[in-house]
């Protein structure tokens, strides 16, 4: 029992020292629990005890002095608190090392060590902050570099996407024209520019099949900028060259300038790209585009007249003989024909190098092998045709047809070729091979028609009333002309009120070429040579007759006087005289019986006039008439030679000669 | 010889035919799954990238995470790298299987060429015939002219 001075009372009590009972089994023995020793009773009553309270109470009392002894001595240890503070850490790390030396002795000795803990000592705030400042330095400089990296991928993708939208965007663009494939060579990928054009010229012989020519795959480039490239071999183009043999001048196609800016050596690109720029501009795609285009569209033209050139051969090869087509040489390069009688034509190929770099033909004829591209041997060498005595170094005085002429011969060779391509692509039927010996005939034709047209300009520029009127017929064996000969003014005349006109103003003369045959028509005589009603109809005949080149000049000045005779006898006829007519000649009856004759006399050769006139009154002898133009004055007094005259002088010489007419000649 | 399981009542014209726009729609779906794949691809990088930029405690995990960007950041460019080609390959499949604006397109260039030829020989027409009226006015220019009429005089 306990009493606490003003507490509450607490009584314990005890059990009885009596033995009780534990249990009762089922016969009936009864267990009582085993007995205790003294020590054990003693601490059993020990441990009845409680003794919470009195801890409890020594606690409070121990917290209490505690509490005044810090407040006691506090002032007299903060200042040594921080001090205290490092000396525990250092006796943290003393320890620490000891154990450290320790254990690299231990080690030094080659005995085993078991480790049994590792305790990391805790960090203070500010390690673990300076750890965090460490760990984000890092991490902002890792995210630097990173960002320095993207940066830099960045603008390697911007300048690839950029390269490639060139590429593609001008790939595209020239898609629009040429035929672009793919090609894969090895490993990697690549494409071409395919100009193989698959309509073939090879005649009615379809079994003739055209190889591709290695010019016609171009492959394609990419320069370092993006912009489109084309890989062209140096010397690889060529072009078709037509001339005569003789004939310094060329028809054969230089390159212009902006394809030959970018021509290429092997191997390297064509476009040039910008050496300063690194960004292209939308005109400079466009420039590359436009020039690639055009190199692309003269490889096109190369091939094309290649393949015309082939076909030329092979129907001159073929056809040589049934078509009068004369082949005088033939090499790989080189083809030449005569033209005529007198002409030769050379078709060749040529590179289309610049002229410096060209070797034109040599001014004897001979055809120069350096100036082919392949030096291979032919099978025909050039035949040189006869030369002239004067000039053995020169065939020709003059060249048969003038270069411009020359070239739209080739033009038109490259055209009626094309046309026979489009007509066999389209329809499917050709012409049999008949291509070279037409162009052949216009060719002769051409030359032809140029000497005729020579010699009508000259005899008209030596006519003073005859005038030459060109009519173009566009066709290419076809050439026609007109000499017009131009009357003075109709004469009007009363007689008895009515009004005679002669409705005449000119005379036409055309001269028709086809093929090599000259044809001359015109109107040579008068039937009826004035309508006295006022509304006649003058039917008069028209000749026509074929001629050759030599015999031109005369007939036509034969046919021009002819019609000035008529003329003179229409307006004489209108006048009232009796006259007649010759061929060349007008008879005039005069007073006396006497017979005045106005002759034409027409002399190609002469210089300065072709058409001369004379005045003859015949003798009146025993034998005919006979006189002659050649016959002077003084020979025959009865002939007056009077040169040239112009139509107003011989209608004024006509109208005197009425005044002698009298037979009611009005004039 | 039809294949086997090619419909049959279809006849040998649409048997290509069904097998080319299977072929076609098939490899749309294959370039849409890559398309799928670097866009992925760069979506995921990019969120590791951001969620490993987070700073962490131990430092000892600092380094592994930096191995840990890096490969991501080479991964997101890699998906855009690949991004790339496969537009190239767009455009590749554009320019040499889009037959039917290929085909369009030669029609158009034929009409224009023909209608630039059918031009071009009627310009020609007109320029021969204007050739030959000025080549008779200058004849007839010449031939009324006082030079032409002085030498004959």
């Amino acid at each position: 029992m306990e009493v606490e001075r003003n507490k509450r009372m607490r009584i314990d009590v005890d059990k009885l020292p009596m033995k009780r009972l534990l249990a009762i089994d089922e016969i009936g023995n009864e267990q009582f629990p085993p007995e205790k020793s003294n020590e054990e009773q003693r601490l059993s009553a020990i441990h009845r005890i409680d003794f919470s309270l009195v801890v409890e109470k020594e606690k409070e009392k121990e917290k209490e002095e505690k509490d005044k002894e810090l407040s006691k001595s506090k002032d007299g240890q903060q200042q040594q608190q921080p001090w205290q503070g490092l000396m525990e850490n250092l006796r943290q790390a003393q320890h620490e090392l000891s154990v450290i030396l320790d254990l690299i002795s231990t080690v030094e000795a080659n005995d085993s060590v078991a480790v049994a803990l590792m305790q990391r000592p805790k960090p203070l705030p500010n390690e673990a902050l300076a750890d965090f400042a460490v760990s984000a330095a890092t991490k902002v400089q890792r995210l630097r570099h990173l960002g320095r990296y993207f940066k830099q991928c960045s603008k390697t993708m911007e300048q690839q996407v950029s390269k490639e939208a060139r590429f593609y965007g001008s790939l595209i663009r020239l898609q629009q024209n040429w035929k672009v494939k793919r090609q894969r060579m090895g490993i990697s990928e690549g494409f071409t520019f395919d100009l193989f054009d698959s309509r073939s010229l090879s005649g009615a012989d379809s079994s003739v099949l055209t190889r591709p020519s290695p010019m016609s795959t171009i492959i394609i480039d990419q320069d370092a900028f993006g912009m489109l490239a084309i890989q062209l071999p140096q010397k690889s183009c060529r072009t078709l060259c037509l001339k005569f043999l003789g004939d310094d001048s060329s028809t054969c196609r230089i390159k212009n300038n902006t394809s030959e800016k970018n021509a290429s050596s092997s191997g390297s690109d064509i476009a040039q790209p910008p050496s300063v720029k690194e960004i292209l501009s939308d005109e400079d795609v466009s420039g590359c585009i436009g020039t690639t285009h055009s190199i692309l569209r003269d490889i096109h033209r190369s091939l094309f007249e290649e393949k015309v050139f082939e076909m030329v051969n092979r129907e001159a090869f073929n056809n040589q003989s049934s078509q009068g087509i004369n082949v005088t040489g033939m090499r790989q390069d080189f083809l030449q024909l005569v033209i005529g009688q007198d002409s030769s034509l050379c078709l060749s190929l040529v590179l289309s190098e610049p002229e410096g770099e060209y070797k034109e033909n040599g001014k004897d004829g001979s055809y120069n092998e350096d100036s082919s591209e392949s030096g291979s041997s032919s099978a025909l060498a050039p035949i040189l045709l006869p030369t002239d005595d004067k000039n053995p170094t020169r065939s020709f005085s003059k060249p048969a047809l003038s270069s411009k002429l020359v070239l739209s011969l080739q033009i038109y060779l490259l055209s009626i070729f094309h046309q026979e391509t489009l007509s066999r692509a389209k329809e499917g039927h050709s012409s049999c091979g008949y291509l070279l010996a037409h162009f052949c005939m216009s060719v002769a034709h051409r030359v032809f028609s140029n000497k005729v047209l020579s010699i009508l300009e000259n005899l008209v520029s030596r006519v003073s009333y005859v005038e030459l009127v060109s009519h173009p017929t566009w066709h290419s064996r076809t050439s026609s002309w007109s000499l017009r000969l131009k009357v003075p003014e109709a004469s009007s005349v009363f007689d008895g009120g009515y009004q005679k006109q002669t409705k005449r103003s000119q005379f036409l003369t055309k001269v028709v070429i086809k093929d090599g045959q000259i044809s001359l028509r015109g109107q040579s005589s008068a039937t009826i040579v004035a309508s006295f009603t006022g509304d006649a109809t003058e039917p008069h005949s028209i000749n026509t007759y074929t001629c050759d080149l030599e015999d031109l000049p005369m007939l036509i000045l034969h046919q021009v006087a002819s019609q000035v005779i008529q003329w003179l006898h229409e307006e004489a006829l209108v006048v009232g005289m009796k006259t007649s007519r010759d061929l060349l000649c007008l008879n005039v009856d005069l007073e006396q019986g006497d017979t005045l004759s106005l002759m034409a006399r027409v002399d190609p050769d002469d210089a300065s006039a072709c058409i001369s006139w004379a005045l003859a009154i015949p003798a009146v002898t025993d034998d005919a008439v006979n006189f002659s133009f050649y016959q002077t004055d003084s020979d025959n007094p009865g002939l007056k030679f009077l040169g040239s005259l112009s139509l107003e002088s011989l209608y004024s010489a006509l109208m005197d000669l009425a005044n002698f007419c009298g037979n009611g000649a009005v004039c | 010889m039809n294949k086997a399981g090619a419909p049959s009542g279809g006849g040998a014209g649409s048997g290509p035919t069904a097998s080319a726009a299977a072929a076609a729609a098939q490899k749309q779906r294959a370039l849409l799954q890559r398309l799928d794949n670097d866009i992925s691809n760069i979506v995921d990088s990019f969120s590791v990238l951001v969620s490993v930029s987070r700073v962490n405690e131990p430092p000892v995990r600092n380094s592994q995470e930096a191995f840990l960007m890096e490969i991501r950041a080479s991964k997101l460019v890699q998906s855009a790298d690949s991004l790339l080609k496969l537009v190239s390959e767009l455009k590749q499949t554009a320019i040499f299987s889009g037959f039917a604006s290929l085909n369009e397109n030669v029609d158009h260039r034929i009409q224009a060429f023909d209608q630039e030829a059918e031009t071009s020989d009627k310009l020609l027409e007109r320029i021969g015939e204007e050739a030959a009226t000025s080549l008779k006015e200058l004849e007839s220019h010449y031939y009324s002219s006082v030079a032409r009429n002085f030498v004959h005089e």
